[in-house]
């Protein structure tokens, strides 16, 4: 179980389980400061966290690592697998190293920000949360992503903003190719603006704000087409 | 669902670890896949182990730690596209010794049967991934290498997939164009491992300082042993 180092909760992924870990983050005071270690590739560690805690995972996480997070703060300082931050109500979930695919997908709110590369379908259905990462992203970035930004400091990977609705890209290298409805838009000074506070909150310093590519919906899926069926 | 797991030893003098090495990879598979298990292991010739059950029991009634080797596939299985029996275990094997095993399943399969049985192949089982590994050694057999005949299987075969197929020479991996199912290799110093989930790659020797990523959709990755 937990032991207190210094004004650090210590848990250790080697002795506990995943609910073990998870019930003692849980148990802990507003305000409070925990450590994970050996967690190994731990799926679902610190999941479900409501209170303003603040938990760093020591070595690669698993799958789900900070989901469904509400005011806590989450840090790894390796890799994460399979949907970090996923569903985030607020809060953040910062990763050091790398990260799987769907990376902060269906976030509500907060941050997840990864300072190395995500893969396939980052951002995918976000509902206005915001998500930072360096690096690149794999296919099918922001698919179907409704509110909120993506920030991306290297390359996207084909099919970026798929079916988007009303959430923004923000991509500083370069796009593979644009998913169905997404489109290039010119940057306006309040979105260099939301790119330049989005990438000092992640703590990123090789962006320039001014130079990025900006892909939001085109809008032309929104609404049935009755004649649409004529044309065959 | 089902869990890969692979070892390929490039370093000779590792060799005799072979099977101390690879067991708790394919034993921490064992979640995604508690309906069999099967194991490829490649050394002096190759052996297929496969049997319904967890992993753990195969590699106990195989005392697998105690093997050594150059590669061993395994596969622990959760049935979706046939029975749960010995027959539907993989690793699947064609031609003399090409092995494969397969997360996802393929839903042109009877099709593809279909043409290849048309050609005089014929099939130990109703599985999907078997179909797989007898297109794979039929192109083999025509003189592709490992490499070119993986890459074409998207020509080929639809559906989800992570494949990961050894010879006694090489070890290669392929996932769907959807990069759907998951996989993790890390490169280390003397050795190559693949597992569907990083967990079960996180206590090998040296883990630290490989190189772990998770290939891209349809980039075909080949290793030498």
């Amino acid at each position: 179980m937990a032991c207190v180092s210094t004004d650090v909760v210590v848990l250790d992924a080697a002795v506990d389980d995943t609910r073990t870990i998870n019930r003692a983050l849980r148990a802990l005071p507003d305000g409070a400061r925990a450590r994970i270690e050996h967690a190994r590739g731990r799926h679902n560690l610190a999941v479900g966290l409501h209170h303003p805690v603040t938990v760093d995972v020591v070595g690669n996480a698993g799958y789900y690592c900070g989901a469904l997070g509400e005011r806590a703060t989450v840090r790894v300082d390796g890799s994460v697998g399979w949907c970090a931050g996923e569903n985030l109500m607020s809060g953040s979930v910062t990763v050091r190293g790398h990260a799987g695919q769907s990376t902060g997908a269906s976030a509500h709110g907060g941050l997840v920000v990864v300072h190395g590369d995500a893969g396939a379908r980052t951002a995918i259905s976000l509902k206005g949360g915001r998500v930072a990462v360096a690096g690149s992203i794999g296919h099918a970035g922001a698919f179907m992503a409704q509110a909120g930004v993506l920030l991306v400091g290297g390359d996207a990977g084909d099919g970026l903003g798929d079916s988007l609705y009303e959430a923004t890209v923000f991509v500083a290298g370069r796009i593979a190719s644009l998913g169905a409805d997404a489109r290039v838009e010119d940057l306006t000074d309040d979105d260099v603006a939301v790119a330049v506070a989005l990438a000092d909150e992640a703590g990123f310093d090789h962006i320039d704000a001014t130079s990025l590519t900006k892909v939001t919906s085109a809008r032309s899926l929104y609404r049935f087409d009755a004649l649409a069926a004529q044309r065959y | 669902m089902c869990g890969i797991a692979g070892l390929l030893i490039t370093d000779p003098d590792q060799r005799p670890q072979l099977g101390a090495l690879l067991a708790p990879i394919f034993e921490a598979m064992t979640p995604r896949g508690p309906d069999s298990a099967g194991l490829a292991l490649y050394g002096d010739g190759v052996e297929v182990h496969k049997q319904v059950g967890p992993a753990t029991k195969l590699t106990a009634d195989m005392a697998l730690a105690d093997r050594g080797g150059t590669c061993g596939i395994a596969h622990t299985r959760m049935a979706t596209e046939s029975a749960v029996t010995t027959e539907g275990c993989h690793p699947f094997m064609a031609g003399d010794d090409v092995g494969l095993v397969h997360n996802g399943s393929f839903s042109n399969y009877a099709t593809v049967r279909r043409d290849l049985a048309a050609t005089g192949v014929s099939f130990d089982s109703d599985n999907d991934s078997e179909v797989c590994c007898r297109l794979l050694a039929e192109q083999l057999a025509a003189g592709a290498g490992l490499a070119e005949a993986l890459g074409s299987v998207p020509d080929r075969m639809d559906g989800f997939y992570t494949l990961l197929v050894a010879t006694p020479s090489e070890m290669a991996i392929l996932r769907d164009p959807a990069g759907c199912k998951p996989a993790v290799v890390a490169e280390g110093s003397g050795w190559v491992a693949v597992a569907s989930e990083y967990h079960a790659l996180s206590e090998l020797p040296g883990i630290d300082e490989a190189h772990v990523f998770e290939p891209a959709p349809l980039e075909v990755h080949t290793w030498r042993a």
